[in-house]
């Protein structure tokens, strides 16, 4: 009989023990969940910036593009054969007097 | 007796552990469940972070390619402008070169003054001229060969007063209510459009 009560005490303390981890493991649930959390957005927040970082680099380079094909236009503009502006201005001088 | 007894202890002790273990699962489970719905949650709202995050940069990007564009496109048409007023003053030079020149002039202020006249709805018409050119004609028959070209039978006087103007005439009904600008000046200002197409379609035409 003694032997009996003293299984029962053991079963007990096992169950116990086992509503004791339990319980917690609940009790650092918000814990773990806070940190996983935290631990996703900061990737996020890393991946945001890793965009804005590229699409900068991007926009620079875009920029550079324009401002390269401006400096084309530019330089063709001022490479216009003097003859044509000549004859432009008969042209234009025609214009008038007619 | 006593092998019975100690298997009614395992039993107890045995059953224990089992009912132990089916807690440690199911609490288990509720937490990976808890984890899992808070992960899903995370995720969610860190790809709603990146696909803002995309939109707004790209919407960004664009606006600034846009204004560099806009940039780029003021300054080639700045100096478009600045290679066209540098045509026109060559034009204006060219007009002074040839008004200075009678037997080239005499027909353009011949035609601009028969224009002012056939233009003008009034019998009565005044011609006003610039200083040299009133010291020019004056002695010639500069009004004539005009009435000429304009095959007309109208009064015309010239204006004693000069006007400023480069050449050409401007001539006014004899009230003065009706004023025609056939000054050099006038055409400049009123063909300016046909003008700046003629230029560019030579200077620019590709």
């Amino acid at each position: 009989m003694k032997k009996i009560v003293e299984a029962e005490k053991e079963a007990q303390r096992i169950l116990e023990q086992t509503n004791h981890a339990i319980a917690k493991m609940k009790n650092d649930l918000p814990n773990r969940i806070t940190s996983m959390r935290e631990q996703i957005l900061k990737e996020a927040t890393e991946q945001r910036r890793q965009i804005v970082l590229e699409a900068e680099k991007a926009g620079a380079k875009e920029a550079k593009q324009i401002a390269s094909e401006l400096s084309i236009q530019l330089q063709a503009l001022s490479q216009i054969p003097e003859a044509r502006r000549k004859r432009a201005v008969e042209a234009v001088v025609q214009l008038l007097l007619s | 007796m006593s092998s019975s007894l100690e298997k009614l202890v395992e039993q107890i002790i045995s059953e224990s552990k089992i009912k132990a273990d089916e807690i440690r699962k199911r609490g288990q489970s509720e937490a990976n469940a808890a984890i899992e719905a808070a992960r899903t949650e995370a995720i969610r709202e860190a790809d709603s972070i990146i696909r803002d995050s995309k939109s707004d940069v790209e919407a960004a990007r664009n606006r600034i390619a846009s204004q560099e564009r806009q940039k780029a496109r003021i300054a080639y048409l700045a100096e478009k402008n600045k290679v066209v007023q540098h045509v026109l003053k060559h034009v204006q030079a060219r007009l002074l070169e040839l008004v200075e020149n009678e037997p080239s002039y005499r027909p353009f202020l011949l035609k601009a003054i028969a224009r002012g006249v056939e233009a003008i709805p009034s019998e009565d018409v005044k011609v006003a001229l610039c200083e040299r050119d009133l010291n020019r004609f004056k002695s010639g028959k500069l009004l004539d060969d005009a009435l000429a070209a304009a095959q007309t039978r109208k009064k015309v006087t010239v204006v004693d007063q000069p006007i400023e103007t480069a050449g050409g005439a401007v001539v006014t009904s004899e009230d003065g209510k009706t004023r025609v600008d056939c000054t050099l000046e006038g055409k400049l200002k009123l063909m300016e459009p046909q003008i700046l197409t003629q230029i560019s379609q030579i200077l620019f035409a590709s």
